[in-house]
């Protein structure tokens, strides 16, 4: 009897450890053949080299003169790229500036917007920000179409000044600069490329006074990186442009996030083949990863970005603090530096203090694509950290991401009768940078804007968000599970509204839980011992 | 009589006042952007015969003093850039000139500029 009873229990344990083991294998196993869908898509869209090029430059005649001025050589692109200025003209590259969502406010730096490193463009009229203004000289005269599609960078400024000042010498040995120079301008002329990371990185890289002082996951790093730093931009790798994702239609480049998304949907390229290109789904899917991993449910959740770029500034530090109200000490009369750490400034006369670092953890917020940015003509409570620029977006949105943020704080003088943020000039003979006036500098600066000043200034804290989407880490560098689903050194410790698990517990829950499993074992131990103890004489 | 020695002495320091002044400039009589040239292309040649290692120029204007450079410039001592021999087989224009172009953006003049 007992050894029937014990062959039964053993069979049906065996087949029972059997399957479980089974069970266990059997996804693992499945997902090693097929590759994870975001990954093949993504290797289409790179396999192989394609060549979009059908002319070469040197061989076309008019391009071969002496020119004389940058309009010239413009004018010159435009008599066979004869809509190319008009287009250009219309976009936000040369007008800086950009209707936002309130009546008669413009977004843009030649517009109303304010943000916490030099603060203003003060309508263009600050001569410092114009060098990278598309433009052959500032606001006037033609679009300097060789800033974004010149291969070879080329000091054109200065050879012009020199070749307008050697103008009738007839030196021989002058007669040969000028030839040279001549020389030296047209292979520069006849050297033309789609936009390089180069091009775009001239002015995108250095904004902000320096490399990489403003966006973090943008400066001079991204010229030639390798695969650790950005799998896209990876030199001996993809090797994108700019332009790979930043598309463009008519000189529109894609990507700009003042209050509306970059990308009104968001779609792959298998579902619509004439979407943006600038979200991560158009070329990886809205489900890249394994089948059946639980990543793929995070993507209506977590943006792309927060697991795939750990850390920002991995290779050249960015500026996280700016505070303006140490600016204008002078030593011995006369403005100075202070080297940090990081071979970067700490201080600078002109500006103020700086703090920089590397390898920076983002914060993280929800975000739906749109920004919402104060204005000169807003009104702040100074009582308060002043949110110069934040990402919108709450967990109800179906639109909105959880998506990694470059924080960049800082003190900036405000109006404290009219409440709101104000402009200092600072370059030029009447600006900050010469005079070390601050209330003369909003005077002047507030002028430009047209935006009234009382005369008293004070300075208070704010924060200015960047978006983090380059630098993209390769896939084994991606954030692990446990990074944000844990109890006390989560990630996204900031995140409400939502429930983690790993991160949130329900106390209540949990203590019911506790007293289910103990008062059951409780129970059977009783049980069982009251069995034993009172086993009512029955011996067997 | 009178009235033709001041129209005489009039014109003679209009004449002569501006040569003077001219003169007067503490800077030396070379053509500043025919220097730089002149400079960039010794530095190239120097390059070339194995002198430095950077063919485009290493030392720039805003190096030094407007002091420093008389110095440098009127002492023919050139071991900062390298090449002895080369500078020496310059010219004295050639010299003047690439003063010239020093002097000007030097680091204490009104606009001191680095090479490159």
């Amino acid at each position: 009897m007992e050894f029937r009873r014990c062959k039964w229990f053993f069979r049906h344990a065996a087949a029972g450890l059997t399957v479980l083991c089974l069970l266990a294998a059997g996804p693992s196993g499945a997902a090693t053949d097929d590759e994870a869908l975001g990954m093949k898509l993504a290797k289409q869209a790179v396999r192989g080299d394609k060549h979009w090029t059908t002319v070469d430059h040197s061989r076309i005649e008019i391009l071969n003169q002496e020119f004389t001025s940058g309009d010239q050589i413009t004018r010159t692109c435009l008599t066979c790229h004869t809509d190319a200025s008009m287009q250009f003209k219309e976009t936000i590259h040369w007008t800086w500036k950009v209707p936002s969502e309130k009546e008669g406010i413009m977004n843009g730096k030649a517009g109303h917007a304010v943000n916490n490193f030099c603060i203003s463009g003060n309508a263009m009229e600050d001569k410092g920000c114009l060098s990278c203004h598309a433009g052959w000289d500032g606001t006037d005269g033609e679009v300097n179409c060789l800033s974004c599609h010149g291969a070879k960078k080329f000091p054109f400024k200065e050879t012009f000044a020199d070749l307008a000042a050697f103008e009738g010498d007839d030196d021989p040995d002058i007669q040969e600069i000028v030839n040279e120079l001549h020389t030296g301008i047209r292979q520069a002329v006849q050297n033309i490329t789609l936009p390089q990371r180069s091009n775009c990185g001239e002015c995108h890289f250095k904004g902000g006074g320096g490399d990489g002082v403003k966006h973090g996951d943008l400066d001079t790093s991204l010229a030639k990186p390798n695969r650790m730093l950005d799998v896209h931009m990876a030199a001996e790798g993809a090797d994108f442009s700019c332009t790979r994702c930043h598309t463009t239609v008519k000189h529109h480049i894609a990507g700009r996030l003042y209050t509306r998304p970059a990308a009104a949907e968001r779609k792959s390229l298998i579902e619509d083949d004439m979407a943006s290109k600038i979200t991560c789904e158009s070329c990886h899917s809205a489900t890249p990863h394994n089948a059946n991993t639980k990543m793929n449910d995070h993507t209506d959740k977590v943006a792309c970005q927060s697991c795939h770029i750990p850390e920002y500034a991995r290779v050249n530090p960015t500026k996280m603090s700016w505070d303006w109200t140490t600016a204008g000490r002078l030593k011995d009369g006369k403005p100075f530096d202070e080297k940090g750490d990081l071979g970067k400034p700490v201080y600078k006369s002109i500006k103020g203090t700086f703090t920089w670092a590397k390898n920076v953890v983002p914060e993280y917020y929800w975000y739906n694509g749109s920004f919402e940015n104060i204005g000169i003509k807003d009104e702040i409570d100074p009582q308060q950290v002043v949110e110069v620029s934040h990402p919108l977006g709450t967990p109800d949105d179906p639109n909105a991401r959880i998506h990694p943020f470059k924080i960049h704080t800082g003190k900036q003088p405000y109006d404290k009768v009219n409440k709101q943020l104000v402009a200092p000039l600072l370059s030029g003979p009447k600006g900050f940078w010469t005079t070390f006036d601050m209330d003369e500098a909003i005077t002047l600066g507030n002028q430009t804007l047209d935006v009234p000043y009382s005369g008293e200034f004070d300075y208070v804290e704010t924060t200015y968000a960047f978006p983090i989407t380059h630098m993209v880490a390769p896939a084994e560098e991606s954030l692990e599970c446990i990074y944000c689903h844990t109890r006390d050194t989560s990630r996204l410790a900031g995140i409400t509204g939502i429930y983690m698990p790993g991160r949130d517990k329900f106390a209540i829950v949990d203590t019911i839980g506790l007293i289910a499993v103990l008062g059951a074992l409780a129970g059977v131990t009783l049980h069982g011992l009251g069995r034993f103890f009172t086993r009512n004489g029955r011996e067997e | 009589m009178i009235k033709k020695m001041l129209i005489f002495f009039t014109l003679t320091l209009f004449t002569f006042g501006p040569v003077f002044a001219a003169l007067a400039d503490d800077g030396p009589d070379g053509n500043h952007r025919k220097g730089k040239y002149t400079y960039r292309k010794v530095i190239q040649a120097c390059h070339e015969t194995g002198g430095v290692d950077s063919p485009t120029p290493t030392v720039s204007p805003a190096d030094m003093t407007r002091a420093e450079w008389k110095q440098v410039f009127e002492n023919r001592n050139f071991e900062a850039f390298g090449c002895q021999a080369q500078w020496d087989a310059l010219s004295d224009q050639d010299i003047l000139d690439i003063y010239a172009y020093f002097y000007e953006f030097a680091k204490d003049s009104p606009s001191p500029a680095t090479c490159g």
